[in-house]
């Protein structure tokens, strides 16, 4: 959709009361920052911008909806946004009558001058990360070229940078549990970095199964340029093959819904 | 509703990591990396995800406190200068000025940490001044 066609019809959708608060990108001081557009101030939606930069617009949606539980809240998204929204709405996190979306196209195409996503930037890989590691853009299939021993080794050289700032998480659109479990004192310790490899990152990757909707904000994220994507795209795709759940896209929810043995009724 | 996304600068270390903080009906909630800032490019170190937490504690001091009685009683800004100045007066004429060291640190901006180093040298006499950085 064009920028004018945009502005037209998130100006439309404030005044007349279809949404609330309409969060999409704002230029301020030369960045392109996520921001609440509202009727009071419709004016600045003519601020209005879209570009590469990618924010999670849905957690950040979800969490002033916590806020305002009577709030309609509208806005852009990308494919990988309204992936997270499926996702969001089947574990209950978002009512869908209460988001309305305006589509944002990030197709990768030669014909546009730029993808509108961060993501498909080319990364340059730096020369030690390249040797011990995995460069960036690598596919589950180059890593399955390697042999488990050199591939174990190259996952922990990754694994060994973490400093556990803890922004794979914060950052992922699709991580709302309260209670953490790599916060919980039994199965993580505190103390030292990195933290205990590769038990932290692989309790995130089994919490991903089923529910990582590969946006690769994660890997943005992420200070020490861990490959989490890669880590989480070949848990979803055992997923996929062993149980036919496509996260994001199947209907309903995983099939990682109960925890133990169901309890049988009466 | 009032809810805003405000660019601004982690205070905690020399880097200036870029910050944006989700401000609701006034008050701090949340902590996200600002992904274009050149500095950090969108990543954070775990103090910085969680800045909403201490600029909203309980426990962040409020007024000066001088220790009077063996405790800690609330008391104005003048009191707190004055009884500072005097007491550093008074180390310095009993000591000498090379008895008081200043130190600086990376959480203070350049300015800050110029005054001090000002303050040690021109005011009090001492070259006695070292940063957390050297350590």
């Amino acid at each position: 959709m064009m920028n004018r066609e945009l502005k037209n019809q998130v100006k439309q959708w404030l005044d007349q009361g279809v949404v609330d608060l309409f969060f999409a990108y704002r230029m301020l001081d030369g960045h392109p920052l996520p921001h609440a557009f509202t009727k009071d101030r419709i004016e600045e939606v003519e601020e209005l911008v879209t570009g590469p930069a990618r924010y999670p617009l849905e957690k950040l949606a979800g969490r002033i909806m916590t806020f305002y539980p009577e709030a309609v809240v509208g806005l852009v998204a990308r494919e990988c946004d309204q992936r997270a929204l499926n996702v969001l709405s089947t574990w209950n996190q978002v009512g869908p009558e209460r988001v309305k979306t305006i589509p944002l196209s990030c197709c990768p195409s030669n014909l546009k001058e730029h993808s509108d996503c961060t993501y498909l930037e080319p990364h340059v890989s730096g020369t030690c990360k390249a040797e011990m590691g995995f460069k960036f853009g690598s596919t589950t299939e180059d890593v399955e070229l390697l042999s488990p021993e050199v591939r174990f080794n190259h996952w922990m050289y990754e694994f060994g940078k973490c400093i556990k700032c803890y922004g794979c998480r914060n950052i992922c659109p699709v991580c709302f549990c309260k209670e953490c479990s790599l916060e919980h004192p039994d199965l993580v310790g505190t103390g030292r970095l990195p933290p205990e490899i590769p038990l932290f990152h692989i309790v995130r990757a089994v919490h991903m199964a089923g529910r990582c909707i590969d946006c690769g904000l994660c890997e943005d994220a992420c200070p020490a340029e861990i490959p989490l994507r890669l880590l989480y795209t070949k848990v979803n795709e055992i997923v996929k093959e062993v149980f036919g759940y496509e996260t994001g896209t199947s209907p309903g929810q995983s099939p990682f819904q109960v925890l133990g043995e169901p309890r049988m009724p009466g | 509703m009032d809810c805003k996304i405000v660019p601004s600068i982690c205070s905690y270390c020399g880097t200036g990591c870029g910050v944006l903080f989700l401000v609701v009906d006034g008050k701090l909630v949340g902590t996200m990396p600002m992904k274009t800032h050149p500095v950090n490019e969108g990543k954070l170190c775990i103090k910085g995800w969680n800045l909403h937490e201490y600029v909203n504690s309980f426990i962040r001091l409020k007024s000066p406190l001088i220790k009077k009685e063996g405790r800690f009683q609330k008391c104005s800004w003048d009191e707190a200068i004055g009884f500072t100045a005097q007491r550093l007066r008074s180390i310095v004429q009993e000591h000498g000025p090379d008895s008081v060291g200043v130190l600086v640190s990376a959480k203070m901006s350049n300015e800050e940490n110029y005054l001090a180093q000002k303050f040690a040298r021109a005011v009090i006499g001492t070259n006695n001044v070292d940063h957390c950085a050297r350590l």
